[in-house]
């Protein structure tokens, strides 16, 4: 089978706009900084960048290499951008539903930013050089799923339309296997998975939802999961996370990225969406809500597997 | 006048998390009307169902647990008003997470026990015990925590000659 290009011709037209609209917003104050996407050393590829001067508007881009969900500088390094003005963003759809969440969570405020939104084919994946075209094979597997290739509630957005080929759902595909597996057979892939596990946490340093101060992971006294890199550990801590995120999660598949050890920590956050999608009708990330499906509760829950 | 005990080959280790208004007075009422139940049941007492964390359970299970019961009040008579509630919820997708990560669920038991269901309580830990005695010990977590292996594991011959030469 031969691999189908994703078009990406429109990235540039992006980019120009992107740079046009941080560079009038910077410099008529309406914001003191953006964060947004610049090209690193290697070939193609790219990193993330705050700039508070105009002059470095051009600087900006947008490229399937531009894979960071940038939501994550406005928690965890929050304290360290200016805190006076709006903080200009460049978000992808699968960003912006992050931002939703959060705000959704009071982490953030909506009048305090400002959202560049980004029309998005979709982003390399991480096993990809960044020079490397982009194509149904090269593509992140969030983006063979994903529904927000246009960013809603943006202050900005440029005009171009992405083009979108309809595409395997890789996860979907995945978890369908899975499911069909014993629990024997399921539990021996995840002792596999979990065992690869060196406790690095980037999973967790990388999630724009773990902003918690202090771990439940890290405490000591008492001990919910053990810290060190051993098999039961790892199993407790990605299976506290999963539960952590469930109905918070809106699938940027940060964690898969950064995973030094490549497990597939994308597929237990979409599976938990997929059932909450299906217990409660929930999908994360939509709208700005105060509360999540595991912080209210209906009287009519189903209660079928309670005695 | 006391039942013959029988006699088993292997008796299970189950951990009740209960809570203290409606579970544990209905066990208590179990114990003053001196109805009799297997003493495989370890209970703990929590101030409510909305208490127990999904990471409790899964610590139960790496302790040694074969099986684990969360037992609490019925739908709105919680003390707090709405803790079962959102315990329900809670649960009901901690379970989903629990199968897609391969955990048999018969191992784990809910139950809304009121303070004046004894009978209940008796009939909810003698089926879960017995359940849980033919399905024979909870192995995979407590393999998991015996497991001495790092994440490094000694998989390849080059390895273990290596490791062996120690």
């Amino acid at each position: 089978m031969t691999s189908t290009l994703i078009e990406t011709s429109i990235y540039a037209a992006i980019s120009e706009s992107i740079q046009a609209e941080a560079k009038r917003i910077l410099s008529d104050g309406q914001v003191s900084t953006i964060v947004g996407y610049a090209a690193a050393r290697r070939k193609g590829s790219a990193q993330p960048i705050v700039i508070t001067d105009a002059s470095d508007a051009q600087k900006l881009i947008f490229t399937p290499a531009c894979v960071n969900n940038l939501a994550v500088y406005l928690t965890k390094a929050k304290k360290d951008i200016p805190k006076k003005g709006k903080i200009g963003i460049v978000v992808k759809g699968c960003d912006m539903k992050a931002l939703t969440g959060l705000m959704g969570e009071s982490q953030l405020k909506r009048e305090e930013l400002y959202l560049i939104g980004v029309p998005c084919a979709g982003v390399l994946a991480s096993t990809f050089a960044p020079s490397q075209e982009l194509t149904d094979e090269s593509l992140a597997p969030k983006c063979t799923e994903c529904d927000a290739h246009l960013p809603t509630g943006c202050d900005f957005v440029p005009t171009e339309t992405p083009l979108t080929p309809e595409l395997e759902k890789k996860y979907a595909v995945e978890i369908a296997r899975l499911e069909a597996l014993t629990p024997a057979e399921r539990w021996a892939y995840w002792k596999e998975q979990f065992a690869k596990c060196i406790k690095c946490y980037a999973c967790r340093q990388v999630c724009p939802f773990c902003f918690c101060e202090q771990c439940l992971c890290d405490r000591n006294k008492p001990q919910m999961v053990e810290t060190t890199p051993r098999p039961a550990g790892n199993t407790a801590w990605h299976i506290v996370r999963a539960m952590h995120l469930a109905g918070r999660c809106a699938g940027c598949a940060e964690c898969e990225r950064v995973c030094p050890m490549d497990i597939p920590l994308n597929l237990l956050n979409r599976k938990m969406a997929k059932e909450l999608k299906e217990l409660y009708d929930h999908e994360a990330g939509f709208e700005v809500t105060e509360k999540g499906p595991l912080t209210m509760f209906n009287e009519k829950d189903d209660q079928s597997f309670i005695k | 006048m006391h039942l013959a005990q029988q006699q088993h080959t292997f008796e299970p280790k189950i951990f009740a998390f209960v809570c203290t208004w409606c579970t544990y007075a209905g066990a208590d009422l179990a114990g003053t009307s001196r109805m009799q139940y297997p003493s495989n049941v370890r209970v703990l007492k929590f101030p409510c169902t909305g208490r127990i964390d999904p990471v409790f359970i899964l610590k139960a299970f790496q302790q040694g647990a074969d099986g684990v019961l969360v037992s609490g009040c019925h739908p709105g008579d919680c003390h707090y008003i709405a803790g079962n509630f959102h315990a329900r919820r809670r649960f009901a997708v901690f379970r989903k997470l629990l199968e897609f990560v391969g955990v048999d669920l018969n191992r784990l038991q809910f139950s809304w026990v009121s303070a004046a269901e004894g009978g209940k309580w008796v009939e909810v830990v003698t089926d879960l015990t017995e359940k849980v005695r033919n399905m024979g010990p909870m192995t995979e977590f407590k393999e998991l925590a015996m497991e001495e292996q790092w994440s490094g594991a000694i998989n390849t011959p080059e390895l273990k000659e290596a490791y062996n030469a120690i």
